[in-house]
């Protein structure tokens, strides 16, 4: 059978599929889909810390700038209270001693706090005349002579740093009563107290630089330093403008990047600096930067070990599809191939052999090329089947279709239709002897002896032959030309190969009717029995008779046994048949010694088929029962072929023959092939010589010795011999000389219907000897 | 444990009282005003610049003494827990950033007690050998 082609697709949408089968793949869409979701991950989470880190270098930009600008406000203001006061003292002075002039400005709550601020005047030789504090603490204050605005200075020792104070003074005017300076005086620190350490940190700075390099006063942290040198210019040109976000620069007092904004105060000699650190400030970032990396590792990991789980999911689910429908596919394959092929032997089967055949001649008719098919058919095969059982008939089924694989081309093919029959198809056939050399390579295959369950078997085949384009050009009518060919091989004795030819036709005909009629002939009751005589050698005295059967055709003549017996052995009507001859003859031989005739032995033929059928021991205990012939009576013959198609089991059967009291004769002795030595093993009485052997006695010397070697051989095993066929006074005299027991043949009795076989031996027994 | 962190409370309280009383200083207002007691938050806000009202809601005008002087130390030490460094820090912060006025600063008990006597919303402390009838020692809570 051809394979069912799939409906051809365009190349695009194949590759389509390939290309969307590569993608769903697990292998790749698993990491695939892993490197998608790493690469989003990390792509969004350094997107938001790079956002994170910009808002936050805005931001603090902007705080610094905007710190700056009230820090520049509150200094200003700061600044100019101080100057106010200056200004007012030295206004206020009169000629009035000093200290009454501030102490007056003091009740009058003119003058800044005490707590903070200090007042003091002080003489042109810079000795304190008058104070807010006790003059005695204060110390001498520089003299300024030459400037006239606002001085700014540092007093105390620069060393120790926290004890300096910052003096803002003035000169008092030429023209007043006093000559001298008035100053205020106050902590540092008080211009740095504005420091925020929730906003600003330890590392921020608020500082204030007096235009001459000297910072005034910076803070960081906690620690207030003073009187520290300072590059003014570069401090105040690094700057941003007013109202822009503050720049990043590296303080030159502590080496911290900080967002720094240097402003010089208007009208006054001071620089305000105000700034933030950006580690310090950034920390908080940093860690938000930290928790987004490892969030993101996280989520990563996660999707790592979530996608690894479903990859492996997926696999397992694949392969288990794919399993799945692997399986589908192998039974769906071995469907068709059941379909398709014998169960037993795997050979191809009826249909497919057709499909073969249809083929093979197509190909035969285009290459102008002929073929044979070869129909086998084995012999025997429904005995063995029977009496072996069914196991055994496959396994012989089996061995011989091995064997005919085995005697055939690789091109040619074996089919086996059913049952037992087979057949081959020779594809090619170059020379006319070449059916020939298969079929006798077949037939000698299949005759080699079998060994079934530890015994030897021997079966034969019969071939039918019929050709293409010759003998029919349809597969129906070479088929049925190659079965005709086959049965004509059955009728010529089987084991043999027939070429079919137009004069089978006809016979095949007639063994078709043959078979219709024969499955009504019992019913009819078209069968009848013949009997031929034994009459014994020393007495001339017939001492038993054969049963022959007949079968009285409606519309041919009388039929002779071979003539539809190896019919009625392949359908199985075989069986109840040989019922019917035994119970008939049984009958038959009481009827006889009821007429008053002696007592004669009667002989039953009894086919391989029904040999080794089991109903055989129960027909013929049923007829001697219901006949109420004597058993000793009855003797069985069997062809020495039928006795060797299953040994042990033959044994079996003649012994309990036997034990019932039957006598057991082997038919056409010498046309087998059974070994002598099993002879011995098999319970017989008689044997029967072949009438082939006695045909050409005594003239032939080759058939003498073989009937000399067998009547010898008879008698050393102390059986009863008889030869057949005898037609002439000569070949009595020979047997008779040659001891041989009993004769039978048309030269005593010819074999006869029942009444006429009466009057033979009625005449034989008032006959003289 | 409770105990013992409240017999270490007891004791701490009794050298806290006892500390007050050698300091000899007392928180005073004048004899006009309806100002008897003042809890220690009441009185910090006043001084510290947190709070210009008295908690019956009159205008307070808390007066110091010199930074240098003893009554200054020992007020602010036993009164409000700070010290002179920590009050000056706390005002310079006020002052620059505009936002408060330390007390008026008086020169001595005396000129206190004659401040206080004279202004019903003023309140001051002072050594309690300065205490007259014009004065009126407020309780501190």
């Amino acid at each position: 059978m051809s394979e069912p082609t799939p409906h051809a697709e365009t190349m695009e949408s194949n590759a389509g599929r390939r290309w969307l089968l590569r993608v769903l793949d697990p292998g790749v869409l698993f990491p695939g889909l892993a490197v998608l979701t790493l690469t989003a991950v990390w792509l969004i989470t350094f997107n938001l810390v790079d956002r994170e880190y910009r808002t936050a270098d805005r931001r603090l930009a902007a705080l610094v700038s905007d710190m700056a600008q009230t820090y520049e406000a509150q200094a200003v203001r700061a600044l100019r209270e101080i100057d106010t006061t200056l200004k007012l003292v030295r206004y206020s002075l009169d000629a009035r001693p000093p200290q009454e002039v501030l102490d007056e400005l003091s009740r009058r709550d003119m003058l800044p706090p005490t707590l903070l601020f200090e007042v003091r005047i002080s003489d042109a030789e810079g000795h304190g005349i008058a104070s807010t504090h006790d003059l005695y603490s204060t110390r001498k204050t520089s003299r300024i002579t030459e400037q006239s605005g606002l001085v700014v200075e540092l007093e105390g020792e620069a060393a120790t740093g926290a004890d300096q104070s910052l003096v803002f003074s003035r000169r008092l005017a030429e023209e007043a009563q006093v000559s001298g300076t008035v100053s205020v005086i106050v902590n540092p620190a008080y211009f740095v107290s504005g420091y925020d350490m929730n906003t600003m940190g330890v590392q921020g700075v608020l500082a204030l630089v007096g235009d001459g390099g000297i910072s005034l006063v910076r803070r960081t942290g906690e620690n207030v330093h003073t009187g520290e040198a300072t590059e003014y210019e570069r401090l105040l040109s690094d700057s941003s403008l007013v109202g822009e976000p503050a720049g990043l620069s590296v303080s030159e007092w502590d080496g911290l990047e900080r967002y720094l904004v240097a402003r010089a105060l208007f009208e006054f000699p001071i620089a305000i600096v105000v700034g933030l650190s950006r580690a310090e400030q950034m920390a908080a970032t940093n860690a938000t930067r930290r928790a987004y990396y490892w969030r993101a590792l996280l989520v990563s990991l996660i999707s790592i070990a979530v996608l690894t789980l479903l990859g492996r999911l997926s696999r397992k689910l694949r392969l288990i599809q794919a399993k799945a429908l692997e399986e589908r596919l192998e039974h769906a394959r071995r469907a068709e191939h059941l379909a398709f092929h014998d169960t037993l032997t795997g050979l191809p089967n009826r249909a497919h052999f057709s499909h073969l055949l249809t083929h093979g001649m197509q190909h035969a008719g285009r290459y102008d090329k002929r073929l044979a098919l070869l129909f086998l058919d084995l012999d025997r095969f429904k005995a063995i089947n029977d009496s072996l059982g069914h196991d055994a008939g496959d396994e012989l089924l089996k061995e011989v279709s091995q064997r005919l694989i085995r005697s055939v081309r690789k091109s040619d093919r074996v089919a086996r239709l059913g049952g037992d029959e087979f057949v081959v198809l020779l594809p090619e056939i170059e020379a006319a002897d070449q059916i020939n050399r298969v079929a006798e390579k077949i037939l000698a295959a299949v005759s080699a002896p079998f060994l079934l369950a530890g015994q030897e078997f021997h079966i034969t085949v019969s071939i039918g032959v019929a050709q293409y384009p010759s003998d029919g050009e349809d597969e129906q009518t070479l088929m049925k030309h190659a079965d005709v060919a086959m049965y004509h091989a059955k009728e010529e004795g089987k084991n043999n190969a027939q070429f079919y030819s137009e004069e089978l036709k006809s016979g095949s005909l007639e063994r078709l009717t043959l078979e219709q009629s024969l499955r009504r002939a019992l019913e009819r009751k078209e069968f009848l029995l013949y009997y031929q005589s034994k009459v014994d050698m020393a007495t001339g005295r017939i001492i038993g008779m054969e049963a022959l059967l007949r079968w009285q055709h409606p519309e041919l003549d009388l039929l002779l046994p071979h003539q539809f017996i190896p019919l009625a052995e392949e359908n199985g009507l075989i069986v109840p048949i040989g019922r019917w001859v035994i119970y008939t003859a049984c009958q038959q031989n009481v009827a006889w010694q009821q007429a008053g005739l002696p007592a004669l032995s009667m002989a039953v033929n009894v086919s391989a088929r029904q040999f080794l059928d089991d109903s055989l021991l129960r027909d013929i205990k049923g007829a001697l029962a219901t006949t109420g012939m004597s058993p000793q009576l009855l003797e069985v013959e069997i062809t020495e072929g039928a006795m060797m198609v299953d040994m042990p089991r033959a044994v079996s059967v003649l012994q309990q023959l036997r034990k019932i009291g039957v006598r057991i004769a082997i038919d056409d002795f010498g046309t087998g092939f059974s070994a002598l030595s099993r002879l011995q093993a098999f319970p017989l009485d008689t044997i029967k010589i072949d009438g082939s052997f006695i045909h050409d006695l005594p003239g032939s010397s080759a058939d003498r010795s073989l009937a000399d070697a067998i009547i010898d051989l008879g008698r050393c095993l102390g059986l009863t011999v008889v030869a057949e066929g005898v037609e002439s006074a000569e070949q009595v005299d020979y047997l008779r000389r040659h001891s041989c027991d009993q004769v039978q043949g048309y030269y005593m009795h010819e074999p006869q219907p029942a009444c006429d076989a009466v009057h033979a031996i009625q005449k034989n027994l008032i006959s003289e000897p | 444990m409770t105990s013992r962190l409240t017999r270490l409370g007891f004791s701490l309280l009794i050298l806290l009282s006892a500390n007050v009383s050698l300091a000899d200083v007392v928180l005073v207002v004048s004899a006009k005003s309806p100002v008897h007691i003042l809890t220690r938050n009441e009185l910090a806000d006043i001084y510290l610049g947190r709070n210009s009202r008295f908690p019956n809601g009159q205008p307070a005008v808390p007066v110091d003494q010199r930074e240098s002087s003893a009554d200054y130390v020992a007020f602010y030490r036993h009164y409000l827990g700070q010290t002179p460094a920590q009050i000056k820090m706390h005002w310079s912060r006020l002052i620059f950033t505009g936002r408060g006025q330390p007390p008026r600063s008086l020169p001595s008990s005396r000129a206190v007690a004659d401040f206080v006597a004279e202004h019903a919303q003023a309140i001051g402390y002072l050594d309690d050998a300065y205490l007259d009838e014009r004065l009126r020692r407020v309780s501190i809570e």
